[in-house]
């Protein structure tokens, strides 16, 4: 089954219970996300060849998941972090060996357990401390003690610079539960207004709680194979057509664009390219949104909109039900489940599949997906669509 | 918000030297001409390990800022909220602060600041930023 091949496609998806899921490791949630991909195919463990493995905030599945799984023979392994860019970084390489012969077919997983019975959901990306070591302890004291702030800096930045305003980064939010409250697997579906989104309570000026992603437990895997392979196995497969990272490394300096760019504008244009496509040819997105500012600045940087001009696009109503640019279809990380890149990814297969039900777009013949790791630091695309690449 | 306790820990002891003396002093690479923050490792120009340590003038400008606002309490009551900022001292690099004394509404980019440091009875000295004066 191995050798060269022309083209990688996503054949199975696997998503474990999402949400307050407490008692399971991450290794053994990854386990049954990978099963779960596995079957999706139509395919058995024994069948892969490769396992790619990423981890949250609570610990790594670790390349040991192989041996949970009972898997032997392998040809690919690895454990693989660019943070919240993994996702599309495991995807293009399982596509990139695929293709090479260096395995036909390889799983992709993502694992994390952050929440506790009773604690806070912010409290796992949360330090607290009553001494504090160092230089960076004194940040950390004055108050820089979860990543809320930092985003908080960068999203101020741009409205200080671009005149964005928070009833702008609100339109995002409503828009992305309106798409959730038609996805069952969404953790929060009660619809919202704009007024709910400015009178929820602040966390990090601009930024109010419905800013903000949700911190969910559990675990979702993808089964990459050659795109010749998927003609006979369960499901209807997503091609791969392009993928591309961008690692911009502003410094901390004079000059810096921190907050203002991302490495979407290095990572897009490269995804794009390889896939052939251009920004017009994109028929729905699925963006990384730990923030509503964070999907507006991906928006402007993969040039839907020009520079500075985010917030108009957003409050446009080009991103919900019935919009120009479906985004964020399954209601993202913001409403639906946060398991980092892989709530962007499950939904762009979902989607490329025309499983979508209440929430399917309506044209899904190129799908932009995006990661972002760090504070805008680490960014990855993917392109991907139902038909063969030059079909 | 509590501040907690500062320590030393050995890499930044030269910053809390000067913090305690109110002098704000960071790093800087002679090679280069290049002002570094306190707890930059080597010169991203030249790759130079280990950087001087040397006393910036204090002034800077701000960059851009957020009000942090505390996990209300069980019982309602809500801690009171932080201006953090992200400043230029003149010299180039940026430091993650605290901003004191100013006017919310009427923070801007490039807002002239200075530091100024505190002594607390216990742990080390540190700094903060407010408006320069007008």
């Amino acid at each position: 089954m191995t050798g060269p091949t022309s083209g990688a496609a996503i054949a199975g998806l696997g998503m474990t219970e999402l949400g307050k899921v407490y008692g399971r490791s991450p290794r053994r949630l990854a386990a049954e996300a990978v099963r779960r991909a596995v079957a999706d195919a139509g395919l058995a463990l024994g069948d892969l060849d490769g396992l790619l493995v990423s981890h949250g905030m609570s610990g790594s599945p670790g390349i040991e998941l192989a041996g949970t799984l009972g898997l032997r023979d392998l040809r690919l392994l690895t454990q693989m972090n660019a943070f919240g860019a993994t996702a599309g970084a495991m995807v293009a390489y399982a596509a990139m060996s695929v293709i090479s012969g260096a395995a036909s077919t390889v799983a992709c997983v993502f694992a994390d357990a952050p929440l506790r019975p009773k604690q806070p959901a912010g409290s796992a990306y949360h330090r607290d401390a009553r001494e504090w070591y160092g230089y960076g302890g004194m940040t950390a004291a004055l108050g820089f003690r979860s990543v809320n702030a930092f985003y908080a800096l960068a999203a101020r930045r741009h409205m200080a610079r671009y005149g964005t305003t928070s009833e702008q980064l609100g339109a995002i939010a409503v828009a992305t539960r309106q798409w959730a409250a038609r996805n069952p697997l969404a953790q929060m579906r009660e619809p919202i207004t704009l007024a709910d989104h400015q009178n929820s309570r602040w966390v990090a000026e601009p930024l109010h709680l419905l800013d903000c992603c949700l911190v969910s437990n559990g675990a979702i895997a993808v089964v990459v194979t050659g795109a010749d392979r998927t003609r006979d196995l369960a499901q209807p497969p997503v091609h791969l057509w392009g993928w591309g990272q961008g690692h911009p490394g502003h410094g901390r300096e004079r000059g810096s664009e921190f907050g203002l760019t991302t490495g979407a504008a290095v990572s897009g244009p490269i995804a794009m390219k390889m896939a052939g496509v251009g920004v017009g040819d994109i028929d729905m997105c699925q963006l990384y949104d730990c923030y509503t500012y964070t999907v507006l600045v991906s928006l402007e940087d993969y040039g839907f909109c020009a520079k500075g001009e985010g917030g108009p696009f957003v409050e446009s109503g080009a991103l919900g039900p019935g919009g120009a640019l479906p985004t964020n279809t399954g209601g993202g990380q913001l409403s639906a489940y946060y398991m980092w890149g892989m709530t962007p990814l499950s939904e762009a297969v979902i989607q490329a599949r025309g499983h979508g039900g209440d929430r399917q777009a309506p044209r899904n013949d190129v799908i932009l997906v995006s990661g972002n790791g760090g504070v805008l630091d680490h960014h990855s695309t993917l392109i991907v669509s139902p038909h063969a690449k030059g079909a | 918000m509590d501040l907690g306790v500062l320590r030393r820990d050995g890499r930044t002891d030269p910053f809390f030297d000067g913090a305690a003396a109110g002098r704000l002093v960071v790093r800087r690479c002679d090679a280069c001409d290049r002002w570094l923050a306190p707890d930059a490792g080597d010169c991203p120009g030249c790759g130079g390990s280990d950087p001087a340590w040397a006393e910036a003038s204090g002034e800077a400008t701000l960059v851009t800022w957020t009000v942090l606002h505390g996990r209300p309490a069980g019982d309602g009551t809500v801690p009171p909220p932080v201006c953090l900022a992200l400043v230029e001292l003149a010299e180039g690099p940026w430091l993650h602060t605290r901003l004191v004394g100013a006017d919310l509404a009427a923070l801007r980019e490039g807002l002239p600041l200075r530091a100024v440091f505190e002594h607390p009875a216990e742990g080390e000295s540190y700094v903060l930023f407010q408006p320069a004066a007008p």
